[in-house]
């Protein structure tokens, strides 16, 4: 065969880009889940957090002279401000509304968010410097930045962590019993509402985490977040809409299926195989991979 | 019959609408050509969404092929254009068949996310397939429509067709929503095992509505790549698909006139706030939040509402009138 499979450095470069994507969609997919878990809502506006975390990292680090260290946090609480009013605002007045009516709502807010930055941030690209000055590492050929280090070690630490959470404290016990059964949590005393919240200023906080971690890696713009929530979803739904494992496994598998695309095959064409294999998949597997998981979600 | 001679009398209004501007009436009647293709692609997603409770995103995608079925066809290929209308409608149909006998068994958020990633496909196609559609460039020097030996060159002519056209997809879609299957519809939308314990066979009415929507939007298509003349993909992108979604909702779903409404409202917008441009989308987001929260009948619910309570106060006031 004329084909000659390319060198293991080529391959392995390749597969770093695909890790550092896939882990940024694997945080995105998670921060969907968070919120999903509890309210049953997917939030059509995630991109947008996405965006609007790496945008505000930017200005914060640039333009206010911040250091790293005060930053992330800052941009987190706002985050988990933001995700607090939009349960207010904007999900809480809709709840009760059809399935319609909700996934309409979340579009509006990411119409809204994206009006939002617009005028703050402008149509070009910004990026944010690399977190660490290190020279990157070599690995048989391949070269590995620091910052493709740390963005898969945020996707790891945020797994850890939210294992934690939900297996060792009675708030995580409490939210994965309401997510298996609403009524029945509200029965022994544990408040939805409150989950609720909880749900929405971690998923939004999440969101703006994956955009940070990124930011230094690509080049964003306001209206750069349609495109990451849609493979979030692919990769929430490959790991079954449930499970956070199953949610970073999918953004994993996302992510090295579409830098494998385009390193090998076409790059116009990546997102069209990636989203074909989506329609594959919810025709073969509408449950996902790691389906059947009835431990509420972890 | 009332309503025939009404409907007829608006349109011919409607028609004559652009020489109200005297010398601008080329330029009006260019903008509200634009606002009658959006008014087809917001009633026929609202047959979709307002009557059989589906959420989908898929709009542009199947805009785009009617709008570059008939571009292809009748640029590089010389096809008659009607003939090209009908075989660019033909395949946009035959994708919803397709993609929708996959989608249309997933509820809610899969339904929304599949084809909001259809839109996706068919956008990175279009700028992939350089050498057929133009890629991201575009295609230009599509002909003006030519409809039985008539070249419709002149602005206002051209406004009177797809007006038309317009006015009779809006009749059609009125009538199905009355009908039995419109019901049936809405059956559906609200409970689909209700629906089937009913004898409606929910699997074949939701894909015959969405292959029939599909079919519209083509037509849209068709019209808008033949009143340009030189389309790109940057027309059909996801952000396409929600605007359509948007006018629907922001006009009134499950009403046939909201949809319109929405379309009128979010097209001319754009003209009168030029100012404003980096607002409008914060603005858009804001009034469809508004919306969809405190009136979930849109535009057309708010308007009949403040319309069944003028009469009351008319009436109220004809005593005092009388003496």
């Amino acid at each position: 065969m004329g084909a000659r499979l390319p060198e293991i450095s080529v391959l392995l470069q390749v597969a770093f880009g695909g890790l550092t994507m896939g882990a940024v969609y694997g945080i995105l997919a998670v921060s969907l889940l968070m919120v999903y878990r509890v309210s049953k809502i997917i939030c059509f506006a995630q991109g947008e957090f996405f965006v609007i975390g790496g945008l505000a990292l930017a200005t914060l680090t640039e333009q206010a002279g911040l250091p790293l260290w005060a930053a992330i946090p800052v941009v987190l609480l706002g985050a988990a401000l933001l995700g607090l009013a939009i349960e207010r605002g904007a999900i809480s007045p809709v709840q009760r509304s059809g399935i319609g009516i909700v996934i309409t709502m979340t579009i509006a807010l990411s119409i809204a968010l994206q009006g939002l930055a617009l005028p703050i941030w402008g149509r070009q690209a910004h990026t944010v410097a690399p977190f660490v000055v290190a020279a990157p590492v070599e690995v048989l050929g391949a070269f590995v930045s620091a910052q493709v280090l740390i963005v898969i070690g945020t996707a790891v630490a945020v797994y850890v962590l939210l294992w934690l959470f939900f297996t060792r404290t009675t708030l995580g016990l409490a939210m994965r019993a309401a997510a298996q059964a609403p009524v029945g949590a509200q029965l022994v005393g544990i408040s939805v509402r409150k989950l609720n919240r909880i749900g929405w200023a971690s998923g939004v906080a999440l969101g703006a985490l994956a955009g940070m971690v990124v930011a230094p890696v690509i080049f964003l713009t306001y209206a750069s977040g349609t495109m990451p929530m849609v493979k979030a979803f692919i990769a929430m739904a490959i790991g079954g809409l449930g499970s956070t494992a199953g949610a970073l496994v999918g953004g994993f598998l996302v992510g090295t299926l579409e830098a494998y695309t385009i390193g090998f095959l076409s790059s116009e064409f990546a997102d069209a195989i990636v989203f074909g294999v989506l329609i594959l998949f919810l025709l073969v597997r509408p449950t996902g991979v790691f389906a059947a998981s009835d431990k509420g979600g972890m | 019959m009332r309503q025939a001679l009404a409907g007829a009398g608006g349109y011919i209004a409607l028609t004559l609408l652009p020489l109200a501007f005297g010398s601008l009436a080329d330029y009006y009647a260019e903008i509200l050509t634009v606002v009658a293709v959006f008014a087809i692609l917001a009633v026929s997603i609202d047959l979709v969404v307002g009557l059989a409770g589906q959420i989908t995103l898929g709009h542009a995608a199947f805009f785009a092929v009617g709008a570059y079925g008939s571009a292809i066809l009748t640029t590089r290929y010389g096809w008659p254009h009607l003939a090209a209308a009908a075989a660019a409608a033909a395949a946009a149909s035959l994708v919803a068949y397709v993609v929708g006998r996959a989608v249309l068994h997933l509820r809610g958020y899969y339904l929304a996310m599949a084809t909001l990633g259809l839109t996706g496909v068919v956008y990175t196609l279009l700028i992939g397939l350089r050498e057929l559609a133009g890629g991201a460039a575009g295609m230009g020097g599509i002909p003006h429509l030519r409809i039985f030996g008539f070249v419709l060159d002149d602005p206002l002519h051209y406004y009177a067709v797809v007006l038309a056209v317009a006015v009779l997809v809006v009749c059609v879609c009125r009538r199905i929503a009355r009908s039995a299957y419109g019901r049936a519809l809405i059956a559906i939308h609200g409970d689909e095992e209700t629906a089937t314990a009913l004898g409606i066979r929910v699997a074949q009415y939701k894909i015959n509505v969405f292959v029939f929507a599909a079919a519209l939007a083509s037509i849209a298509g068709t019209l808008f790549a033949h009143h340009l003349r030189f389309i790109a993909p940057d027309d059909f992108t996801i952000g396409q698909s929600i605007h359509i979604l948007v006018m629907a909702f922001l006009g009134g779903i499950g009403t046939v006139f909201g949809p319109v409404l929405g379309a009128v409202v979010l097209q001319l917008l754009p003209e009168f706030s030029h100012h404003f441009k980096d607002y409008q989308t914060l603005s858009t987001g804001l009034v469809l939040m508004l919306v969809l929260a405190f009136f979930p009948g849109g535009l057309y619910g708010l308007l009949r509402m403040l319309l069944a309570r003028i009469p009351r106060a008319g009436r109220a006031g004809a005593p005092a009138a009388a003496d």
